[in-house]
C-alpha cells in the first residue's frame, strides 16, 4: 500500500476549482473554478509553514502557497483543463462557449490583486462584525491573456482532450458537439452531433491518434424522461468505429427514453459516463459513473471490441475523474466522497487513498485530478476551495 | 362603481340557490346559498384553468429572476425578453419571445419551505392543518367552474403532485389522475361488450334506486355519481388519445412527455374541463442544480411556451389562465455539490391569460435575491388572484364541518396590478 503525504493545499476559495493540471514541471500547477478565473501556482521545493495570501483556514493540513499568475478572459466555468507537454501550452474549456490556448512563456499582460481565500474573510468579518478582514489586500498576480480563442461551440464545453502529440484536440458541447481541432491553426478539423439531445459529457483521444471516445449524456427532461445515453468510439473525421453501449446492450434504441427500454443501459451509465481515459497502449478504456450514484465504478472496457473487462475503483456518490499512469498497471480515480484513490488496473487492488470522505451526500467533492510528468504528485482540485497537492512516491 | 353583470345574482340563480339550499337541509349555511347561485352563474362562464406543476421547486435563479453578476447568480445568462427591460435565464428563449403574454412575480414569500407542506400549500392556498382538510385550487375551480353533467372530469391531474384533493368540499370535486405517459389509466376502460355493460348498468341502477329510496346516504349517493362519472368518460376517451395530434404539434410543444402532457390539456380545455394540473418533476436540485436546470427547463419552457401559443391560436387564452409554480424556490446561496436548497423568502411564479396583463413584472427581489425588496406576494395573495382572475370570488365561504372557510384565506389581497 503507498502511503502519499498532502505537501500543499492552495487555497482557492469563493467559487469551486473545477479543473486542474500540472504544467511543465510538477512544481508548476494551474487549476481553473466557476466564476472562469485560472490561476497558476509555482511551488516552492520546500514549501513555507507561513501561508500566503491571508489567514490560513484552520481546517487546512498543508501548506498554502499563494498564485503567481491568473489566465483571464474566460467569463464562466472552466470545465476542463489540459496541457500540451510537446507544446508547452496550456488548453482550457469553458460554459462560456469558448476554448483557449495559453502559452506560459509570454509577458504578462498586467498586475492584479486577487482574493483566494475569501471564505475565512467572511468568517473572521461576521465573528468581528468588523470588514477589516475583507477589506485587506489579496496577492499580487501577474495577468496573462490567451494565445488563441477557439469559438465555434454553441453552448457550454463540457470536455476536452488533447491527443499524444498536441497537435489536436477534441471537444465536446452541451448541444451535442463535438469538434476535433487543429490547435496550431486553431481550426476545426472534423465536426460531428451525437444524438441531438444529449451533451458530451467527456472525450478522450486514443493513443495512436486515429480514433476519439465520446460519451453522451443528458441530465432527466423529466423523471422518466430520460435520452439514451452514448458512448462511441469515433475516426477523427467523425465517422464511428464502434458503439460501446450498444456492444453492452445489443437491444439498445438509441431513440428509447426511460420510458422504453432506457433502464437497461441507465444502470450501467448513471448519471453518464463523465470520466473517460485510454490505457497508454490504447488497449483498455476507463470510463468512471458519474453524477449523485450510490457507488460510482469505474469501468475497464476493451478498447478493441468494446466489451467489459472489469469494473474497479468506487467513489460513494460517483466518479468525477480519472487518469492511467503511464505503465499503464496504476489508474487514479476521483469522486464526490472526496477521496482519490489508485487503483491496480489488473485485479481493481486499491493502492492507496488520498482524503477522507467527509460525511453525508450534501458534501463537496474532488472534481479534477492530474498526474505529474514524473508521476510522483498528484493534483486534486477540491471545491470545498482549495487544490491539494499529494506527494506519492519519493 | 359600476359593477359588471357577474358581480350581481339574478332573480332565478337565487331563486334556484333558495331551493338547493331549503332542499338540502343546509340551515343557517349562507356560505351554501351563495356558493350554489354564485356555482351557476360561473359555469356559464366556461373558465378555465392550466396549472403547470414544477415539482420538487424550480429555481428562480436560473428561470425568471436571474442574478447575473452576484455572488448568487450561478452558471447562466440573462437574455432579453420581448418586454423591454425585462430578461430571464437563458435556457428559455421560447418563453423569452412570449413574455409579453405572461405576468412574473418576482416577489413570492410563503410559509411551507419543505416538499409535502409547500406542495400542500401551493396547491390549497392554505399550510396543513389537523383539523381542515383543505381542497386543491383544482377542486375549487371544479366546483366554481365545472359542468356536474360533463362527460370529463372537471379535476384532471396529469403527472402531478398533491394529495389534499377535494378536501372538506367532498368526493365530487376529488381529481382524476393520469400518469407519466398521459393516457387514461388501464382500468379505466370496460373490457365488457357494450350491450352487457348497459345491462349491468341498469341493474345496479335498479338496486342502487331503491336503496337509495329509503336512505339519506351521501355515500350511497356519491358511489352512483362515481359510476355515473366513470360512464360517461367512456364516451369521450378520444379526448385523452393525443396521437392523432401529436406530429402535427410535436414541433409546437417539443419532443417531450412534458409536451405531451400540455398538449393533452389543451385538448382537454378544448373539451370543456375547467382544470388540469401537468406536472413536471426532479426539480429538487440540492446537488448538480446546473445541469438538472439545464436538463428540466428547456423541455419545459419549450411545452409552455407552446402551450400559450396554441391557446392563443385557438381563441381559448383570454378565458384560460395559465399557471405556473411549484411548492418552493431555491435558495440564493449555491451549496458544495453544487446545488441550491429549499428557500421560500423570495422566489417566482408567473400567470398567463383569462384576463392577466402580459408583460408585467410585479414585484422585485433584492440585489442577491435574498429578500423580497418590494410587492411580497403570500401564497394567500396568489390563490384570490388566481380565483379572482377565473371570476371566482376568493372570499366565497365553504362549510368545512360547521366552520366557514373563505377560498383563499382571511387577509388574502387579490394582486390587482395583474389583471387587464
Amino acid at each position: 500500500m503507498m502511503k502519499p503525504t498532502l505537501r500543499y493545499q492552495l487555497v482557492f476559495e469563493g467559487a469551486w476549482p473545477m479543473a486542474v493540471t500540472f504544467l511543465e514541471t510538477p512544481r508548476r500547477v494551474a487549476a481553473g473554478n466557476q466564476l472562469g478565473q485560472i490561476f497558476v501556482w509555482d511551488l516552492p521545493d520546500s514549501p513555507s509553514e507561513e501561508p500566503a495570501g491571508g489567514k490560513a483556514n484552520k481546517k487546512r493540513e498543508a501548506p498554502n502557497v499563494a498564485p503567481s499568475r491568473r489566465l483571464d478572459g474566460h467569463t464562466n466555468a472552466i470545465s476542463r483543463l489540459a496541457f500540451d507537454r510537446e507544446h508547452q501550452r496550456l488548453v482550457s474549456a469553458s460554459f462560456d462557449h469558448s476554448i483557449r490556448v495559453w502559452s506560459l512563456d509570454g509577458e504578462p499582460a498586467g498586475q492584479a490583486e486577487a482574493v483566494l481565500d475569501g471564505d475565512p474573510r467572511k468568517e473572521e468579518a461576521k465573528k468581528t462584525r468588523k470588514d477589516d478582514a475583507l477589506n485587506q489586500p489579496g496577492v499580487n498576480v501577474s495577468t496573462f491573456l490567451a494565445k488563441k480563442i477557439l469559438e465555434e461551440h454553441p453552448d457550454w464545453v463540457h470536455s476536452l482532450a488533447l491527443s499524444r502529440d498536441g497537435q489536436r484536440a477534441v471537444s465536446g458541447d452541451a448541444s451535442a458537439n463535438v469538434i476535433v481541432w487543429d490547435l496550431e491553426a486553431g481550426k476545426p478539423l472534423a465536426k460531428w452531433k451525437g444524438h441531438a439531445w444529449n451533451w458530451i459529457v467527456a472525450t478522450a483521444f486514443a493513443p495512436n491518434g486515429e480514433s476519439v471516445l465520446v460519451s453522451e449524456f443528458r441530465y432527466k427532461r423529466d423523471d422518466f424522461d430520460i435520452p439514451c445515453a452514448g458512448f462511441k468510439l469515433w475516426g477523427v473525421d467523425g465517422t464511428e468505429k464502434l458503439d460501446i453501449l450498444k456492444t453492452q446492450f445489443p437491444k439498445l434504441n438509441p431513440n428509447d427514453n426511460s420510458y422504453g427500454g432506457g433502464q437497461v443501459w441507465r444502470g450501467w451509465t448513471k448519471d453518464g459516463l463523465v470520466a473517460v481515459a485510454f490505457s497508454p497502449d490504447g488497449k483498455l478504456i476507463a470510463a468512471g459513473q458519474g453524477g449523485e450514484t450510490e457507488t460510482g465504478k469505474v469501468h475497464l472496457l476493451d478498447a478493441e471490441t468494446g466489451k467489459f473487462v472489469r469494473d474497479v475503483s468506487g467513489h460513494q456518490y460517483g466518479i468525477t475523474d480519472v487518469a492511467f499512469f503511464s505503465d499503464g498497471q496504476r489508474l487514479a480515480t476521483a469522486g464526490r466522497d472526496t477521496c482519490i484513490r489508485i487503483i491496480q488496473v489488473e485485479d481493481g487492488k486499491e493502492l492507496a487513498v488520498m482524503g477522507t470522505p467527509r460525511g453525508g451526500q450534501f458534501k463537496d467533492w474532488i472534481s479534477s485530478i492530474s498526474i505529474s510528468a514524473d508521476e510522483k504528485w498528484i493534483a486534486g482540485a477540491d471545491i470545498s476551495g482549495h487544490v491539494a497537492i499529494w506527494q506519492i512516491a519519493e | 362603481m359600476l359593477c359588471n353583470r357577474n358581480e350581481h345574482l339574478s332573480r332565478r340563480a337565487l331563486l334556484k340557490g333558495t331551493l338547493a339550499t331549503t332542499a338540502g337541509g343546509l340551515v343557517m349555511n349562507w356560505g351554501g346559498l351563495q356558493n350554489a347561485v354564485l356555482a351557476e352563474q360561473l359555469k356559464r362562464e366556461k373558465k378555465h384553468c392550466i396549472l403547470l406543476w414544477m415539482n420538487g421547486g424550480v429555481s428562480q435563479f436560473e428561470t425568471l429572476d436571474m442574478k447575473p453578476g452576484r455572488s448568487t447568480g450561478g452558471l447562466f445568462r440573462p437574455i432579453n425578453t420581448n418586454v423591454a427591460g425585462t430578461q430571464i435565464c437563458e435556457l428559455m428563449p421560447k418563453m423569452a419571445r412570449m413574455t409579453d403574454k405572461i405576468a412574473i412575480i418576482r416577489s413570492m414569500k410563503t410559509s411551507e419551505v419543505d416538499h409535502p407542506g409547500g406542495i400542500y400549500l401551493m396547491h390549497t392556498g392554505y399550510r396543513p392543518s389537523a383539523n381542515v382538510r383543505f381542497p386543491e385550487m383544482g377542486a375549487v375551480i371544479a366546483k366554481y367552474q365545472g359542468q356536474d353533467s360533463a362527460d370529463l372530469p372537471n379535476f384532471v391531474k396529469v403527472s402531478s403532485q398533491g394529495d389534499a384533493g377535494a378536501g372538506f368540499l367532498g368526493p365530487k370535486y376529488q381529481p382524476f389522475g393520469i400518469g407519466s405517459e398521459g393516457g387514461l389509466p388501464p382500468f379505466s376502460v370496460s373490457n365488457i361488450e357494450s350491450p352487457i355493460e348497459a345491462k349491468r348498468h341498469a341493474l345496479r341502477s335498479f338496486v342502487e334506486d331503491g336503496f337509495v329510496a329509503y336512505r339519506k346516504s351521501e355515500v350511497a349517493r356519491m358511489h352512483r355519481e362515481s359510476y355515473e362519472a366513470a360512464r360517461r368518460l367512456q364516451s369521450a376517451r378520444g379526448s385523452f388519445n393525443i396521437d392523432s395530434e401529436w406530429e402535427k404539434n410535436r414541433e409546437l410543444y417539443g419532443d417531450t412527455a412534458f409536451g405531451r402532457r400540455c398538449l393533452l390539456a389543451r385538448r382537454l380545455v378544448e373539451s370543456g374541463v375547467p382544470f388540469i394540473e401537468v406536472g413536471q418533476s426532479s426539480y429538487d436540485s440540492h446537488a448538480d442544480n446546473f445541469s438538472w436546470h439545464k436538463g428540466l427547463v428547456p423541455p419545459m419552457e419549450h411545452a409552455w411556451a407552446g402551450l400559450l401559443t396554441d391557446l392563443e391560436q385557438r381563441g381559448l387564452l383570454s378565458k384560460t389562465l395559465v399557471v405556473w409554480t411549484g411548492e418552493i424556490g431555491r435558495t440564493p446561496s449555491v451549496n458544495n455539490r453544487a446545488g441550491r436548497d429549499h428557500y421560500v423568502r423570495s422566489w417566482s411564479t408567473a400567470l398567463a391569460g383569462c384576463g392577466i396583463k402580459g408583460g408585467l413584472v410585479y414585484g422585485e427581489s433584492d440585489a442577491d435575491g435574498i429578500d423580497v425588496k418590494s410587492n411580497p406576494v403570500s401564497e394567500g395573495d396568489f390563490f384570490a388572484t388566481i380565483y379572482s382572475a377565473l371570476s371566482i370570488d376568493p372570499k366565497l365561504e365553504n362549510l368545512a364541518g360547521v366552520r366557514p372557510v373563505p377560498l383563499a384565506p382571511f387577509g388574502s389581497k387579490v394582486v390587482g396590478e395583474l389583471m387587464g
